[in-house]
């Protein structure tokens, strides 16, 4: 229909009119980077404080903050569609399984451009951040946990409120003393209870519902369920002791009484001699998706939320300490939690721990969670439950492992030369 | 109802007692979601249950909006989505189902068998591969694949229409087809106008289906504001306990408000 | 042929056309390259390496994957005759001479409108251990039978207890029965009232009427809501997913075959492995549905054959 010299003067006017665009689409326009992130409330204000101050400090990148739910199954939905951002905020468990199955950018070779190195950090940080011998993340703000007590209720039980127990026999004296049962039969007050599964002797577990009932245990422990909220029964008084991270500041803060009065203690060990103060470590870190469109804009963000000031601005805003070695006095003086040098102490431990680094840790999580409640329900020995779930793991370990060797030589070469 | 008088009161009474009850029973989770919505938090876990509220909280919908972020959006997609879906479905079904009926071929009705056996396909089998597809297509993302399937006709539209295709008189064909009339412009100027009804409950349950689509969206979009409504309300499920129940009560009355709307609009003609 | 059939041929394949497309596209390439995968170990950001049947042998072995089918099978056995019942005990009711139908219907249509997610998080409230509104009601019965025992019955916590997490789910979905309550009615109406009459000449209560000339009547539109129970039951993901926020519920109760396949393509990077799912739950949709064909093949009554 149209002659050809009717389209070739339309694709020149159209070259000609892109020619004289691109220029005045690049001059001036920063490259924006998107980066997700779980947090929201305060959290998530600690780190927009950071994003604005890093967007106002220079004109070439902007950072765009988007505060997603459930953001390792959305980050895993992005990055298998083609579509990941280009900075992500995970946890570091995520790390192991993320990078074996080349889903994650290694960083050596930008950390080391950028002069960041492995004595910056508390060791473990640096632990959590690598696997495999690459670099893949940078910390944003760790945690860890402890034993956190009420000093009130040690002391109506006559205990000395600034003594907490030292070993796991103590702790269960301390919890007797403390424990009392109401008119009904059911439990009023508690001195310890087991919360958080995937780091106990579970024969221990086993005994608390032998011991209390598990029908009064469960009804007591569905309460935990409302965490962040007055009637958890921590804050309530109905539990004397829990373990639980350095983020338990905030939720005082927020829903305890007013009069609450808490200690933080290493959490009681049988052998302290030989493990030291124990405390299990784990970081928020940022990382940099495969397939991102930015990654050069992306690691420089990285590197400024990393700095000295910036970190400790963040780390202070969530309450948290920082991953850094090297800390102001300044941040001591403002940190509002009472508490934190216990924390940081208890993190730069020689006992100091992170989960095990595997990439099948999420299935581990979930079958060690299926297995201690069937162990709190009284619906299995604890012998029986581990050794079924021994089996489980082990065969998805193995499955796992097969897989790394499949495929490790090509991804490691294609790291190494990144 | 066979009987005397008497008796067939009882009965009947006694048919109406029972809807009554289930009516009651069908009606009441609907009524506690309005009720919850209208409530403050501290009244939603209130046992024993209350129904009307100290104070009816009207903030609770703009404020479950606001904590939404993107309700607007939300809802403008859920809406792009489901009208590029009912176009691409009522059109291609009804061509298809058009070709499965008012049309002899040979081996037409052996090819409608496997179309009938393509129902039997759940969705999670081909999930996989499909996802793969799409991602090979870059479409990933963006809302392509929640409507551009939509295009190629589904089995169960197909067949729903086809029946109602046979129902109709082979003479008007025939004539048409004797006056010299294409076979497309049969289907266009005589078989489609008789069939409106047919079309609407098609198009309705298609826009039901669309509106309420939650594993697609799910696995399909990636970035937070493009979530459809159906996904939007999942936002409100904190992970850490805490869950605002008002305000997601008054979210998730909202998303069920159009649909109603539609429904009362349109039931006259299928229900 | 002749050259009109040879017309008609070339008319229907194009009428078919987008059909046609759909169904290679979203039909055969999928399912093929599904049975392919699931041979294959593969995590989408690496190219499918050919492991043979070795995904399959793991699934046999793999007890997750038989609660999974368990839980399935349960909810498959005790949701659809329940649905079933249900909606065609109330689309009998609504068939009498009652006044009022209409508004009846709409009441008991409406809530398979409700959008998945909204009838999760609703049904998840309703189903609290403490504050839901199921057990305030059960508590009802319970305190009277307690007060006059003695005993000490407490309503289930139903969501976080393995014993009762199914039962709550099929009660959830059994308030979605419209669907099926609609498709039965339009099935009774169109019985012939002759048959009733002469029923009725000759003395025939309810009960005789309904088990004689309704339920062989409407015998194919039983056939049907059951087939396509059959399919929904065995496909069910976004409400318990919703209600156990993304996760197996008490005890995997709440793990089905969808969940499990779900988890493992997009959580735990195994899609070769969740096409092996996927492939199975195909074969036990399609033994079943052929099942129930043959079934249906002596006691489904079509009037028009």
């Amino acid at each position: 229909m149209f002659s050809l010299r009717h389209w070739s003067l339309h694709l020149l006017t159209m070259v000609c009119a892109l020619a004289l665009l691109v220029p005045r689409l690049h001059a001036g326009q920063p490259v924006v980077i998107r980066y997700w992130e779980k947090w929201t409330g305060f959290e998530a204000d600690a780190m927009r404080e950071i994003v604005d101050d890093f967007n106002s400090s220079q004109s070439r990148i902007f950072v765009e903050y988007s505060s997603v739910s459930q953001i390792d199954r959305r980050l895993t939905l992005a990055i298998a569609g083609g579509v990941p951002p280009d900075v992500a905020g995970i946890w570091a468990y995520n790390i192991p399984v993320y990078s074996e199955n080349n889903a994650l950018m290694p960083l050596r070779s930008p950390a080391n451009e950028a002069g960041i190195r492995e004595e910056d950090y508390l060791p473990i940080i640096w632990k959590l951040c690598s696997h495999r011998e690459q670099l893949w993340a940078l910390p944003s703000t760790p945690g860890n946990t402890a034993l956190i007590y009420n000093k009130k209720l040690f002391r109506e039980a006559g205990l000395d409120p600034e003594r907490p127990p030292r070993s796991i026999a103590e702790l269960e004296e301390f919890n007797q003393k403390i424990f009392k049962r109401s008119a009904n039969g059911r439990i009023e007050r508690i001195g310890h209870l087991p919360e958080e599964p995937g780091w106990w002797n579970t024969l221990w577990v086993q005994s608390y519902p032998d011991r209390f009932g598990a029908e009064n245990l469960l009804g007591l422990r569905d309460g935990f369920g409302n965490f962040a909220s007055p009637q958890n029964p921590f804050f309530t008084g109905r539990v004397a002791m829990v373990m639980q991270g350095v983020w338990i500041y905030n939720y005082i803060q927020n829903y305890a009484p007013a009069d609450f009065e808490w200690g933080v203690a290493p959490f009681p060990t049988n052998d302290r001699e030989k493990l030291g103060d124990i405390s299990v470590v784990e970081c928020d870190v940022l990382v940099i998706p495969t397939g991102a469109k930015h990654p050069r804009e992306a690691f420089e963000f990285i590197t400024y939320v990393n700095s000295q000031k910036p970190m400790e601005k963040l780390c202070l805003g969530q309450r948290k300490f920082s991953p850094l070695r090297a800390c102001s006095d300044e941040f001591f003086q403002k940190h509002p939690n009472p508490h934190i040098r216990t924390f940081l102490d208890l993190a730069k431990s020689p006992g100091a721990i992170a989960f095990p680094r595997v990439a099948v840790w999420n299935a581990i999580n979930a079958d060690m969670r299926n297995a201690v409640n069937l162990i709190w329900t009284g619906k299995a020995s604890a012998d029986a439950a581990l050794h079924a779930v021994q089996e489980r793991q082990q065969k998805a370990l193995t499955r796992s492992e097969a897989r790394w060797e499949r495929v490790k030589e090509p991804l490691q070469k294609s790291w190494n030369s990144q | 109802m066979p009987g005397n008088k008497r008796s067939i009161s009882f009965s009947t009474l006694l048919v109406y007692v029972a809807l009554g009850v289930a009516a009651f029973a069908f009606l009441l989770p609907l009524a506690w979601m309005v009720s919850t919505s209208l409530k403050p938090l501290n009244e939603t876990m209130s046992s024993p249950p209350r129904w009307i509220p100290s104070t009816i909280r009207w903030e609770n919908y703009p404020e479950a909006i606001a904590e939404m972020r993107y309700f607007w959006r939300y809802a403008a997609n859920s809406l792009w989505i489901c009208v590029l879906s009912v176009i691409g479905t009522v059109t291609s079904s009804a061509l298809a189902a058009y070709g499965f009926s008012r049309i002899e071929w040979r081996g037409r009705d052996k090819v409608f068998l496997v179309l009938l056996a393509t129902m039997m396909i759940p969705f999670p089998v081909v999930m996989v591969p499909i996802y793969g597809l799409f991602k090979d297509l870059g479409w990933i993302g963006t809302f392509k694949p929640l409507w551009v399937p939509a295009f190629f006709a589904s089995a169960f539209n197909v067949f729903l229409l086809r029946q109602f295709f046979l129902g109709l008189p082979r003479d008007i064909s025939e004539a048409a087809r004797m006056d010299g009339c294409s076979e497309f412009g049969i289907f266009v100027r005589i078989i489609l106008p008789l069939c409106k009804p047919a079309l609407l409950v098609v198009a309705l349950f298609q826009f039901l289906y669309s509106w309420n689509d939650f594993l697609g969206p799910l696995i399909y979009l990636t970035d937070q504001r493009d979530f459809t409504l159906a996904l939007g309300l999942q936002s409100f499920q904190s992970q850490s306990g805490g869950t605002a129940w008002h305000h997601l009560m008054a979210a998730s009355t909202l998303v069920l408000l159009p649909v109603i709307v539609l429904f009362f609009f349109t039931q006259k003609s299928f229900i | 042929m002749n050259p009109s059939e040879r017309r008609n041929l070339r008319n229907g394949l194009l009428f078919i056309l987008p059909w046609v497309i759909g169904f290679v596209t979203f039909c055969v390439y999928p399912v093929l390259k599904s049975f392919y995968l699931s041979l294959c170990d593969y995590s989408i950001l690496s190219p499918a390496v050919f492991t043979g049947w070795q995904n399959y042998v793991e699934l046999a072995g793999d007890e997750v994957f038989w609660t999974a089918v368990s839980n399935t099978l349960f909810f498959a056995v005790f949701a659809i005759p329940l649905g079933l019942l249900l909606s065609l005990a109330l689309a009998v009711l609504l068939n009498a001479n009652v006044r009022g139908r209409g508004v009846f219907r709409t009441i008991f249509f409406l809530p398979s409108l409700v959008p998945m997610v909204c009838l999760a998080v609703l049904w998840q409230w309703m189903l609290n251990g403490d504050v839901g509104l199921v057990n305030d009601a059960l508590r009802i019965p319970l305190n009277a039978i307690n007060s006059l025992l003695g005993s000490d019955l407490r309503p289930p916590n139903w969501l976080s207890d393995a014993r009762y997490a199914k039962w709550g789910l099929i009660f959830t979905m059994l308030w979605g029965v419209g669907n099926s309550v609609v498709i039965f009615l339009a099935g009774l109406q169109d019985v012939p009232v002759h048959l009733y009459e002469s029923a009725e000449m000759d003395g025939a209560n309810f009960r005789q009427k309904l088990w004689h000339i309704t339920l062989p009547t409407i015998s194919p539109v039983i056939h049907f809501n059951l087939i396509m129970g059959l399919i929904g039951c065995f496909q069910v993901f976004a409400v318990p997913y919703v209600m156990t926020g993304g996760g197996e519920g008490p005890g995997r109760s709440l793990l089905f075959l969808a969940t499990y396949l779900y988890q493992n393509a997009f959580e735990f990077w195994n899609m070769g492995y969740a096409c092996a799912i996927g492939f199975v739950m195909f074969l036990i949709i399609l033994t079943l549905t052929l099942l129930a064909n043959k079934l249906s093949e002596r006691h489904v009554f079509y009037a028009g054959k």
